[in-house]
C-alpha cells in the first residue's frame, strides 16, 4: 500500500493543498481496498460533515437530484454492473456509519473541505458546469458500462446546456481568455459525450467508433514500422555508416539502389520474355536454332563447356539466338518478337527514366537540407545521442556514428578553414592535372597499340598465349596501376576529400572508359567479320536442305523425313556471340572482385591481424596494414558492370538474371568484408547527401552503352537463321510489321506522321528550348538562394560581435557604476547588472540621475536576491539564482519589464 | 474499461496529476504501475538505485544524466507526481490550436520550451543555468566514448561555443541553446509515442 503510505506523507509535507483546490477529496483517499488506514477514515469524516451534500461530487455522472433519497434506492440493484467509482462510495458510506467517532479527531481538515465546498456545490446546482471538473466527469463515466436512466437524462441535459453555450457564447459579457477556455471545454464535453447518449445500439457504434479509432492509429503506426523494416539492408547499412561514415555507406546504398532498378528490368525481361518463350514457344530440340548442332554435341555437357556459355547453355532461352521468328507463339497468340524489341527499348526507357528521376529527386531533397551550416557543432553537441538506447551494441554504434559525424564535420571545418597559398595550390593542381592527362594519353595509345597488335596476331596462325591476351593483360595492368599512380598524383592538389573523391572518380572513368572502347571495338570487328561470312553460310545451309530433299536415291512417292535438326548448318549468329561475350565478361569480372576482396582485404587484414605478434615490425601501423574500403574503384566497378548489363542484356536476356544474383552475392560479401577486415579512412569526410555524382557516372556510361545497342539495332541486319527477328532486314522492322499487321490502318498513318522529320525536327527544337528556359530559372532561383544565406550568415555574424561588445561594455560599465551607488547595487548579483547597465546605457544622456532611476526600477530583483547575494568579486558562481532570465533581457532590451518576474 | 477507471483512483491526487500533466487516463495508471514496479521496497518513493536498476538504462552510457533529472536540486528521492512530471516532457504534442490555451496558465510540460530546457538541464551539469565548456566537454566524453582525442574534443567544444555563444561569455545559456537549436525539430524528437 505504498501509495497510502506516501499519501500519508504527502499529509504531513502540508499536501492537502491538493484536496483544498479541487474541493473534494480525492477519489485516491478512498480507493484502497483496505479502508481501514487512518487516511481513508479522514477522508471519510470529512464527507460525513457534510451530511447530504457529498454524494453530488462523488457521483461524477450526476445524478439528477442530490441528496441521499436518490442514492439508497440505487444503491441496490446497481451493485453488480456498477463501476468501482460508485462502489467505492457504497463503500464508503457505510464506513460512514461506522466511523463516526473519529470524524471530530479530523476536524482540521474537514473543516477546509467544508470552506471549499459551498463554493463547487454552487457551480453544480447552478449548472453552470465550471471547468475542471468536467474532465472528472469524463472519466469516470465514458468509462461507465451501463448508465442509468437518470444519468443518461442528466448527461443529455448538460450537452444540451453546453451546445446552448457555444451557441451563445459569443454574446456572453466575458473576458476572451475565459470565453475561448469555456468554448473549448464545452465543445470537448458535447463531442465525448454525445456518441455516448445514444440508446443502447448507439452507444455501442459510439464505443465501436472509438475503439476502430484507436486500432486504425495503431495499425497506421504498425504499418510505419514495417515499412521501416522492409527497407532492405538497412540495418547493415547503417551499421556501416556508423562505423566507416556516410561515404562508405554511400556506396552500399548506390549499389541497394542499382539492386533495386536491376530487380525490375530482371522482372521485366523475365516475365515477358523469357517465361513466355518458356512456356509457349517450340520445345527444345525441335528447330535448328534450338538445337545444338551434332558436332557440339559431345561435348555440350562438360562443365568446362558450360563454363564458357557454351553447348547446352548458348542453345538456350538465356541468349537471343534461342528465340524463334514466328510472329505469335502459343494459344495466347503472344507476340514474342515485338514484346522482345519492345522490352528491349523499355529497358533503357526505365533505366533512363529511374536515373533521371533518382537525380532530380536528390536535387530537390539537397536543396532543403543545406540550410543547417549555421549549428553544426551545436546539433551535433546537442542531439545527437539517443536517450532510449538500451542496448550496449546499440550503444556501441551510437558511439561510433556520433564520432564518425563528428569527424565528418572537423574535416569540412578544417578545409573551409584552410589558409593557403593560393598561386602554389593552383600551380600544384594545374601540374596534376597535366600529369594525369600524361598519364591518359599514355594508357590510351598504349591500348590502341596494343589492339592495332592485336589484330595482327589474329591473323597470324601459331601465337603464343600472351600475344593471344596481350590486350587483357594490359588491360587489367593498367587498371591495377593507375588508379593508385592517381591517387598519389591527386596528394599534390589538396582538395577536399569529397571532392577529390569525384576527380579521382572522374579520372578512372576515363581510363576504363579505354577499356571498353577497345572490348568493344574488338567486339565489332567480330560481329562484322561474321556478318561478312554469313552470307556463304546462307548458301550452304539451303544447298544443303536442296540437296537432302532432292538427292537421288529416294524413292520419290514416300516423302522424305525432315533433316534431324541438329544436323542443319547454320550460321554464326553474331547476336548470340555477343551476348556470350558479355555473359563471360560479367562473370569474370565478379570472380575478380570477389577474390580481390577475399586476398586483398580478407587475407591481408588475417596476416596483419595474426601475425603482428612474430614480426619485425609493427604490421598494423606499418606497411601493409589494413585495407581501406576503395569508394572510388567499387562506384566505377559497380557502374561500368551495369553498362556491360545494359549492353548485354538485349542479347542475352538470362544476363539480368545473373547480374541480380551478383549484386544480391556482392551485397552480403561486400558488407561483411567491410566490417570484418577494413578500417574507416584516415579522414573521414561526409557523403553529399545525394549521390548525383555516382548518377551522372552512371548516365553517362547508361547513354554511352545505349548507343553500341542502338548502332547494332537500327544498322546491322540480324542473322538469318537465330533470334527472333531473323528473316528481317533490320530488327525494328518488326514495328512495322506489326503496325500494318495488327492495328488499324489510320494508327499506321498516324504513325507514320508522326515520322516525319518536318515534325520530330521542331519538337526537339522546342525541347531544347525548354531546357535552356529552365536551366536559366533555376540558376537564377540558385544564385538568389545562395545569396539569401550569405546574407542570414552576415546578419547573424554581426549580432554577434555587436553583442560580445556590448556585453563587454557594460561589464565594464557595470563596474564603474558599482563603485557609484554602491549601497543600491551591493545586494545585485552578476546577471542583475546586465539589465540595470542596460538601462544605464540607454539612459546615459541623462546624467548621473539615470543611474539612480535605473537602479530604481528594478528594486524587486534586489530584494529578492538579497538572500542569496555574495561579495562582487564572486563571478563564476553568479546566475545561479535566475539564470535564464538573463539573456532574455540582454537580448530583448526589454530588461525593466521583465526584471520583477 | 470500468475496470480501468477504478484502477486510475487508486493513485493519489490523480486529478492534479492530470491537470498539470496532460496525461490520459490509462497512461497515467500504466506509469503508476510501472513506478510500484520500479519501486522495490514499496517505500513510495524511488530512489537513485531503484532507476538505476533498469537494465537499459545502466547500459545507456548517459544513463546517469537521465538518472539525474529525476532528481532536481539534488534531492535523493521522487515520488510519483515528480516521476510523472519528468515524463511528461515526453508527452508527443498534440497539434491543438496553440490560441485556445488559456494564456495564465502555464505552460503545459511538454510545450517546447520545456522540452528544450529538460534537455538544457542534461548538459547543465551544476544547474548553473549555463552549459559551461567543461560541462560540455564531460558530456562529450559520456558521448563518445574513447574514440577521441581529448585535443579534438576540445576543439568541439570550442567550436560549439563559439557557434552557440552569442554575448560571449563562453558559455552556453539557456536562450543561446534554444537558438541553436531553433531549426531542430525538438517536438518530434523528444516525444515518446506510447506517452499520449
Amino acid at each position: 500500500m505504498s501509495h497510502q503510505l506516501k499519501g500519508l506523507e504527502k499529509e504531513a509535507g502540508g499536501g492537502v493543498r491538493g484536496r483544498a483546490r479541487s474541493g473534494h477529496p480525492h477519489p485516491g483517499d478512498r480507493s484502497g481496498r483496505r479502508p481501514s488506514t487512518k487516511r481513508t477514515s479522514k477522508a471519510k469524516g470529512s464527507r460525513v460533515q457534510h451530511g447530504v451534500q457529498p454524494s453530488q461530487k462523488e457521483r461524477p455522472g450526476g445524478s439528477p437530484r442530490p441528496g441521499s433519497p436518490w442514492r439508497k434506492p440505487m444503491e441496490r440493484p446497481a451493485r453488480r454492473s456498477r463501476p468501482e467509482g460508485l462502489r467505492r462510495l457504497e463503500r464508503s458510506s457505510m464506513e460512514e456509519r461506522t466511523c463516526q467517532g473519529r470524524r471530530k479527531r479530523d476536524g482540521r481538515t474537514s473543516f477546509k473541505e467544508q470552506r471549499a465546498h459551498p463554493k463547487k456545490e454552487k457551480e453544480v446546482v447552478g449548472k453552470e458546469l465550471k471547468k475542471p471538473r468536467s474532465s472528472s466527469l469524463v472519466s469516470s463515466t465514458s468509462s461507465d458500462e451501463s448508465l442509468s436512466e437518470e444519468e443518461l437524462a442528466r448527461i443529455l441535459e448538460q450537452v444540451e446546456e453546453k451546445k446552448k453555450l457555444i451557441a451563445t457564447m459569443r454574446n456572453k459579457p466575458w473576458p476572451m481568455a475565459k470565453k475561448l477556455t469555456e468554448l473549448r471545454e464545452a465543445q470537448a464535453f458535447v463531442e465525448n459525450y454525445e456518441g455516448a447518449l445514444g440508446k443502447g445500439k448507439g452507444k455501442r457504434l459510439y464505443a465501436y467508433r472509438m475503439q476502430m479509432a484507436k486500432k486504425w492509429v495503431k495499425f497506421k503506426r504498425d504499418f510505419d514500422n514495417f515499412k521501416t523494416q522492409c527497407i532492405p539492408w538497412e540495418m547493415k547499412i547503417k551499421d556501416i555508416e556508423s562505423h566507416f561514415g556516410s561515404s562508405v555507406a554511400s556506396y552500399f546504398i548506390f549499389l541497394r539502389w542499382m539492386y533495386g532498378v536491376n530487380l525490375v528490368l530482371f522482372g521485366l525481361i523475365f516475365g515477358l520474355v523469357i517465361i513466355p518463350e518458356v512456356l509457349m514457344g517450340v520445345p527444345y530440340g525441335s528447330i535448328p536454332r534450338k538445337t545444338v548442332p551434332r558436332a557440339e554435341e559431345a561435348k555440350a555437357m562438360d562443365f568446362s563447356v558450360l563454363w564458357d556459355f557454351e553447348g547446352y547453355i548458348k542453345y538456350s532461352a538465356l541468349f537471343y539466338g534461342y528465340y524463334n521468328n514466328q510472329r505469335t507463339i502459343g494459344w495466347l497468340r503472344y507476340r514474342l518478337p515485338m514484346a522482345y524489341f519492345m522490352v528491349g527499348v523499355s529497358m533503357f526507357g526505365y533505366s533512363l527514366m529511374i536515373v533521371i528521376r533518382s537525380m532530380a529527386s536528390n536535387t530537390q531533397g539537397s536543396t532543403g537540407e543545406g540550410e543547417n551550416d549555421n549549428f553544426t557543432f551545436s546539433f551535433k553537441m546537442f542531439t545527437s545521442w539517443d536517450y532510449l538506447i538500451g542496448n550496449s551494441e546499440t550503444a556501441d554504434n551510437k558511439y561510433a556514428s556520433i564520432t564518425t559525424s563528428f569527424k565528418e564535420s572537423i574535416v569540412d571545418e578544417q578545409e573551409s578553414n584552410k589558409e593557403e597559398n593560393v598561386h602554389l595550390t593552383r600551380f600544384l593542381r594545374v601540374l596534376a592535372n597535366f600529369l594525369i592527362i600524361c598519364c591518359l594519353c599514355g594508357s590510351g595509345y598504349l591500348i590502341y597499340f596494343v589492339v592495332k597488335r592485336s589484330q595482327e596476331f589474329s591473323k597470324m596462325q601459331n601465337v603464343s598465349w600472351y600475344e593471344r591476351n596481350e590486350v587483357e593483360i594490359v588491360m587489367s595492368l593498367l587498371g591495377m596501376f593507375c588508379p593508385p599512380l592517381f591517387e598519389t598524383i591527386a596528394a599534390l592538389e589538396n582538395y577536399h576529400p569529397r571532392i577529390g573523391l569525384k576527380w579521382q572518380l572522374g579520372r578512372i572513368f576515363a581510363l576504363f572508359l579505354g577499356n571498353l572502347y577497345t572490348f568493344l571495338l574488338a567486339l565489332m570487328d567480330d560481329v562484322h567479320l561474321k556478318l561478312a561470312n554469313e552470307e556463304t553460310i546462307k548458301n550452304i545451309t539451303h544447298w544443303t536442305l536442296f540437296n537432302y530433299y532432292n538427292s537421288s536415291g529416294w524413292n520419290d512417292s514416300v516423302p522424305r523425313p525432315p533433316l534431324h535438326p541438329a544436323d542443319v548448318p547454320r550460321g554464326s549468329c553474331w547476336e548470340t556471340a555477343v551476348g556470350i561475350e558479355f555473359m563471360r565478361l560479367t562473370v569474370s569480372d565478379m570472380l575478380v572482385t570477389y577474390i580481390t576482396i577475399l586476398v586483398g582485404d580478407f587475407l591481408r587484414a588475417c596476416f596483419v591481424r595474426f601475425m603482428n605478434h612474430c614480426w619485425c615490425w609493427d604490421l598494423e601501423a606499418g606497411f601493409p596494414s589494413y585495407a581501406e574500403f576503395d569508394i572510388s574503384g567499387n562506384v566505377l566497378g559497380l557502374i561500368f558492370n551495369q553498362g556491360m548489363i545494359w549492353m548485354g542484356s538485349f542479347y542475352a536476356p538470362g544476363l539480368l538474371g545473373i547480374n541480380v544474383l551478383r549484386l544480391l552475392t556482392s551485397m552480403y560479401f561486400q558488407c561483411w568484408a567491410v566490417m570484418s577486415s577494413n578500417v574507416p579512412h584516415e579522414r573521414v569526410f561526409k557523403a553529399s547527401r545525394s549521390n548525383n555524382f555516382y548518377m551522372g557516372l552512371l548516365l553517362l556510361v547508361l547513354f554511352l552503352s545505349l548507343l553500341p545497342v542502338a548502332y547494332t539495332i537500327m544498322s546491322l541486319p540480324p542473322s538469318f537463321d537465330c533470334g527472333p527477328f531473323s528473316g528481317k532486314n533490320r530488327m525494328y522492322d518488326v514495328l512495322q510489321e506489326t503496325i500494318e499487321n495488327d492495328f488499324p490502318t489510320f494508327l499506321g498513318k498516324i504513325f507514320a506522321f508522326l515520322a516525319n522529320p518536318g515534325l520530330i525536327i521542331p519538337a526537339i527544337l522546342l525541347m531544347f528550348l525548354a531546357i535552356y528556359y529552365l536551366n536559366s530559372v533555376s540558376k537564377g532561383l540558385s544564385r538568389a538562394n545562395a545569396q539569401l544565406r550569405k546574407k542570414i550568415q552576415a546578419l547573424r555574424e554581426i549580432e554577434k560581435s555587436h553583442k560580445s561588445v556590448k556585453r563587454r561594455a557594460s561589464n565594464s560599465e557595470n563596474r564603474s557604476k558599482h563603485q557609484n551607488d554602491t549601497q543600491l547595487q551591493l545586494t545585485k548579483e552578476e546577471p542583475m547588472p546586465l539589465s540595470a547597465s542596460q538601462c544605464q546605457t540607454l539612459d546615459k544622456k541623462t546624467g548621473n540621475t539615470a543611474t539612480f532611476s535605473s537602479a530604481r526600477k528594478i528594486p524587486q530583483p534586489a530584494s529578492r536576491h538579497l538572500t542569496g547575494s555574495q561579495p562582487l568579486g564572486v563571478k563564476p558562481d553568479a546566475g545561479q539564482s535566475q539564470p535564464q532570465t538573463h539573456p532574455f533581457r540582454s537580448a530583448t532590451g526589454k530588461s525593466i519589464q521583465r526584471t520583477p518576474r | 474499461m470500468g475496470t480501468r477507471s477504478s484502477h486510475v483512483a487508486i493513485i493519489p491526487d490523480v486529478d492534479d496529476i492530470r491537470r498539470d500533466t496532460g496525461f490520459s487516463q490509462a497512461s497515467l495508471l500504466r506509469l503508476y504501475h510501472r513506478f510500484r514496479a520500479l519501486d522495490r521496497n514499496k517505500k513510495g518513493y524511488l530512489s537513485r538505485m531503484d532507476l538505476q536498476q533498469i537494465g537499459a538504462l545502466a547500459v545507456n552510457p548517459l544513463g546517469d544524466r537521465i538518472i539525474d533529472s529525476f532528481f532536481p536540486h539534488g534531492s535523493q528521492c521522487v515520488d510519483f507526481p515528480g516521476f510523472v512530471r519528468v515524463l511528461a516532457h515526453f508527452r508527443p504534442i498534440e497539434n491543438e490550436d496553440p490560441g485556445t490555451r488559456d494564456p495564465k496558465q502555464p505552460e503545459p510540460l511538454n510545450s517546447r520550451m520545456n522540452k528544450l530546457r529538460f534537455a538544457f538541464q542534461l548538459y547543465d551539469l551544476d544547474g548553473d543555468g549555463k552549459i559551461s565548456r567543461q560541462e560540455m566537454l564531460q558530456v562529450l566524453r559520456l558521448m563518445v566514448g574513447v574514440q577521441v582525442t581529448e585535443e579534438q574534443l576540445e576543439s568541439i567544444t570550442d567550436r560549439t561555443v563559439q557557434e552557440a555563444d552569442e554575448d560571449g561569455d563562453g558559455a552556453v545559456s539557456f536562450l543561446e541553446f534554444t537558438k541553436s537549436l531553433e531549426k531542430m525539430n525538438i517536438e518530434q524528437k523528444m516525444s515518446i509515442r506510447i506517452l499520449k
